[in-house]
């Protein structure tokens, strides 16, 4: 045999060896994830590159992996950030399949390097880089981890939904307005992204889709089950993260550790409370920008969770029935400031139903629902609210700031919550005449409450000391008061820092 | 120093032989056109040039370094196995001539290629740094690309041991303590001098006076940086504390007032000030005041310090060039040194297995300030002794002591934190690293090369 013909048939019979050996790697593979043989799986969407490291470097990812995540240390502890995020997407490419090491970099990221930062736009920055390094890298290769949609639902509640960070506002704020350009800076509207029809709507489609990894179905799926939520704010996108996590769970139930499903469960509840207490957006026409509402929408799925939660968590179960109580007293407080009267009695009986020999207001033992009217128990949460029964001066300016807060509802055209506030306010006033003992009126007793509400709203339409020109005149159009006639002088002279010597 | 510069040559066309020169010319450059291209920053421009800096220098002083090895090795030992040395020898040239013949085309072509790298970082640098916006562009140039000198306030060593002394005594004249515990009462009644000094109390100020020196007359107009660092007592829910810094004197300079800002513990921060808020006398006034629940301690080494432009980024990053220039060269003398009594790959070995134990000082470190190789007895409280610590400790000592002669200069970290590397700094880096240490290894090579009886070297081909 000619060393040519050798040399063509040996060619050959490697061709055939690879493409057979191909076919059995592909089972090998899917009996080696079945059977639970090793932890490394093949990767897949992976780029060129990562996929050539990852199979090259063999076992020594994991000791070069080391070496950078020391360095990383080293790093972080001489307050050098500025290759944190290299560092991570080597580290985390080194060892793509393994969670932790997308956990811990992410935590890393979003916690203990945005803090470091004095100035905002560098912490949320950190911040972004955590959600991202999680979204957009670790359920890539990944996306069958609850673990990962666990703590980019973590990050989302708690780091940019809590208040604990000084900067928490600003991360709301920097997130909703990235929101709203998905949304064309109105409110959330999921079906014109669910049927898109106009160029305009296509390509913010695209922007959820590609750059926030969002999609609009399971959005939709996510506000029908726990909505209707606020998609410009970060609990929502909590929530949405969790159900992946739970929609990830139940297609490898094999696989599902208990205690994962619990915490994804949490990430779900804590969420809806919060938005429950401030899951809407409300646009400040004073300040042009937002203020966070209560979303009373939500609180049937919020109670619905509550029962949920309550059935599954059988140890946490007295803990639970006290989170619920103590939701369903703010909501039915929340439902009466906002003249929902109809519901908050509603809410107050399933209140009193649910928990008939519990006290209504903290420190009155004798508070029982069967004791109290829903008008006694929001005046009583009121006063609760400001922790003790006031003297004159006190009680007054409470009911004044109020009441200068009903006015700038007005004017948001918030009416409804402007009237509630005032009839609640209302009966403050008449509840803590009532405590007054009669030989005592003149003294301690408070000035009649149009007097109290004429000042409020004269303080307010002081031209020199009340609100800007042009919300003075929308309060004045709306309650009908005569139009201003003498000119306004310009307060808003901004404060010098540095001053001459 | 014809001799010289004819060796030198030698070299130069070695190295093109080898096509070495070609080689890392080409890798250099590769790096530094390629890694801007792999690299993740932190979003930020200052992010961007801060890695690219530190990257790229890295790269180039790892290449260089690798490749100064492999020729000051490989120019000398293979000269010697090749028999091409015994041909040189019989000129009339000293042995010394022909070591630090190499030496210097070694360092000539490191110069060049130092040059040629370094030039490419350089105009990378400003080509993108131009091309950012203004606001980007002033930042950099406020804090990255330039030369940043640090005011400190005076020292207090004087003042803590005297009153250290003084309540030393007082404490000896109430309660007499054995000779054993004097060091450690003297220690603790030191930190509680310094901790007066250190510790800012819960609704507190402390003022720091920062004498700007002579640099106070070319700082009109421009603005300062103020760094500052402190720990904290107790932990906050928000991992961040309060605290408002106030510059200037009322009635006697301008002043300024930041706002309340949010600071993480134990790491830098560096608040910009606006310039001219120091008084004639060139002193900066920093008041720092606390409105948290919970003491803060500002450290007397690093807890605050004054940053003040001092120079232009382009001598300063020349300078930082220099330093790892000198580095070359010690490489170059340790990889000529190994090579003049070994084989080339031997050589090769015994110059990386140094570098391995520079790269190992921090353990070096450890070991000699836990006194011994033993492991930690948790019982005793303190690290067991092995019967060779009393040889192994002087020892890492003497080479730790080595070792930083080399290891104290970072010109890298220096360049990408924008902080100035004096001109003493880089003379202190020649004198230290060339000539000491350089010198060690250059008079060991030359006293063994010029005993070394050259016929009897073994070619391996």
């Amino acid at each position: 045999m000619s060393a040519k013909l050798k040399k063509s048939l040996l060619l050959l019979l490697s061709a055939l060896l690879l493409v057979g050996v191909s076919q059995v790697q592909r089972s090998l593979n899917v009996d080696r994830d079945k059977l639970g043989f090793t932890r490394v799986a093949p990767l897949e969407n992976a780029p060129p590159v990562l996929a050539f490291t990852t199979v090259a470097l063999g076992g020594f990812r994991g000791i070069i992996s080391n070496i950078l995540w020391m360095r990383a240390t080293d790093l972080q502890e001489n307050d050098k950030f500025f290759e944190m995020a290299q560092l991570a997407q080597w580290i985390t490419q080194l060892e793509p399949h393994f969670v932790q090491v997308w956990l811990v970099q992410a935590w890393n990221m979003a916690y203990n390097i945005s803090v470091k930062f004095k100035d905002w736009p560098d912490r949320w920055r950190w911040v972004k880089g955590g959600v991202e390094l999680l979204r957009d890298e670790g359920l890539r290769y990944n996306p069958n981890e609850m673990l990962i949609y666990r703590e980019l639902g973590w990050i989302f509640q708690h780091k940019m939904g809590q208040n604990l960070d000084d900067a928490s506002l600003y991360y709301k704020q920097m997130w909703a307005d990235e929101m709203a350009v998905v949304f064309a800076k109105k409110a959330p509207n999921l079906d014109e992204l669910l049927h898109p029809q106009t160029p305009d709507q296509f390509q913010r489609l695209n922007l959820l889709t590609n750059k926030y990894k969002m999609d609009p179905k399971l959005m939709k799926e996510a506000d029908d089950l726990y909505g209707p939520l606020e998609w410009r704010l970060p609990e929502s996108s909590a929530i949405y993260w969790a159900h992946l996590g739970l929609r990830a769970a139940k297609e490898r139930p094999a696989k599902v550790n208990k205690e994962d499903l619990i915490t994804l469960h949490r990430v779900i509840y804590q969420s809806m409370q919060m938005s429950f207490k401030r899951g809407a957006l409300i646009p400040n026409a004073l300040e042009k920008n937002f203020d966070f509402g209560p979303n009373l929408d939500i609180i049937p799925r919020v109670n619905d969770a509550y029962v949920q939660a309550a059935e599954e968590e059988v140890q946490m179960r007295d803990n639970i029935h006290n989170a619920h109580r103590n939701f369903l007293r703010d909501a039915v407080y929340y439902l009466y400031l906002h003249d929902r009267m109809k519901d908050a009695q509603k809410w107050f009986e399933y209140l009193s139903k649910e928990y008939p020999n519990k006290p209504l207001v903290d420190g009155k033992p004798d508070s029982l629902p069967k004791t109290l009217t829903l008008d006694q128990f929001c005046v009583a949460r009121a006063i609760e609210n400001t922790k003790s029964f006031m003297g004159k001066d006190e009680a007054e300016a409470f009911i004044e700031g109020q009441l200068r807060t009903s006015f700038i509802r007005i004017i948001e055209d918030r009416d409804a919550e402007a009237k509630a506030t005032e009839r609640l306010m209302e009966q403050f006033h008449a509840y803590h005449q009532s405590q007054v003992p009669k030989e005592r009126a003149g003294p301690i007793g408070l000035r009649p409450f149009k007097d109290l509400q004429r000042q409020a709203l004269n303080s307010l339409l002081d031209p020199e000391k009340g609100l800007r020109p042009e919300p003075r005149a929308i309060l004045r159009s709306k309650l009908g008061l005569p139009a201003e006639t003498a000119p306004a002088r310009n307060t808003n002279s901004a404060p010098q820092k540095v001053t001459s010597r | 120093m014809q001799r010289l510069l004819a060796i030198a040559w030698l070299t130069w066309k070695a190295a093109l032989r080898f096509r070495l020169f070609i080689v890392v010319a080409a890798l250099l450059l590769l790096s530094v056109i390629g890694l801007p291209l792999l690299l993740k920053d932190d979003g930020t421009a200052r992010g961007f040039t801060q890695i690219l800096l530190t990257y790229t220098l890295s790269t180039i002083t790892g290449l260089l370094g690798l490749s100064t090895l492999w020729l000051s090795c490989g120019t000398l030992a293979r000269d010697i196995e090749d028999c091409q040395m015994q041909v040189v020898a019989v000129k009339p040239v000293a042995r010394w001539q022909i070591w630090l013949g190499k030496w210097l085309g070694i360092m000539s072509l490191n110069a060049v290629l130092l040059a040629l790298s370094g030039i490419s970082v350089y105009g990378l640098l400003l080509w993108r740094a131009n091309k950012l916006p203004p606001g980007e562009q002033a930042i950099l140039r406020n804090e990255v690309l330039v030369a940043r000198g640090s005011a400190k306030e005076r020292s207090y060593d004087k003042e803590i041991q005297d009153e250290t002394s003084r309540r030393l005594r007082e404490r000896l004249e109430k309660n007499p303590i054995s000779t054993a515990d004097f060091k450690e009462v003297e220690k603790q009644i030191r930190e509680q001098v310094k901790a007066d000094l250190q510790v800012v109390p819960p609704g507190y100020s402390r003022p720091w006076q920062i004498e700007l020196g002579i640099a106070k007359n070319w700082l009109h107009a421009r603005p300062l940086q103020v760094r500052l660092k402190f720990n904290a007592a107790d932990r906050s829910t928000s991992g961040t504390f309060y605290g408002i810094v106030r510059v200037g004197v009322p009635q006697k300079t301008k002043l300024y007032q930041s706002d309340t800002l949010s600071l993480a513990p134990d790491t830098f921060h560096e608040i910009p000030i606006p310039p001219d808020l120091y008084d004639d006398q060139g002193i900066l006034t920093v008041t720092f005041l606390n409105p948290n629940n919970t003491a803060l301690l500002f450290t007397l080494d690093e807890g605050m310090e004054v940053l003040y432009p001092e120079g232009g980024f382009g001598l300063n990053f020349a300078r930082g060039i220099g330093v790892i220039f000198c580095w070359m060269g010690l490489l170059a003398a340790i990889g000529l040194a190994a090579a003049t009594f070994l084989s080339f790959p031997v050589a090769a070995f015994f110059a990386m297995g140094i570098l391995v134990l520079v790269s190992s000082s921090n353990l070096l470190a450890s070991t000699i300030e836990e006194g011994g190789l033993g492991n930690y007895n948790a019982e005793k409280g303190g690290h067991t002794n092995t019967p060779v610590d009393w040889l192994v400790i002087p020892v890492f000592k003497g080479a730790l002591n080595l070792i930083n002669l080399a290891k104290e200069f970072s010109p890298i970290d220096n360049l990408s934190t924008g902080r100035s590397i004096p001109w003493s700094q880089l003379g202190r880096a020649f004198a230290q690293v060339v000539l000491l240490l350089g010198g060690i290894f250059a008079l060991g090579g030359v006293f063994i090369f010029s005993r070394r009886e050259l016929a009897t070297a073994q070619g391996t081909h």
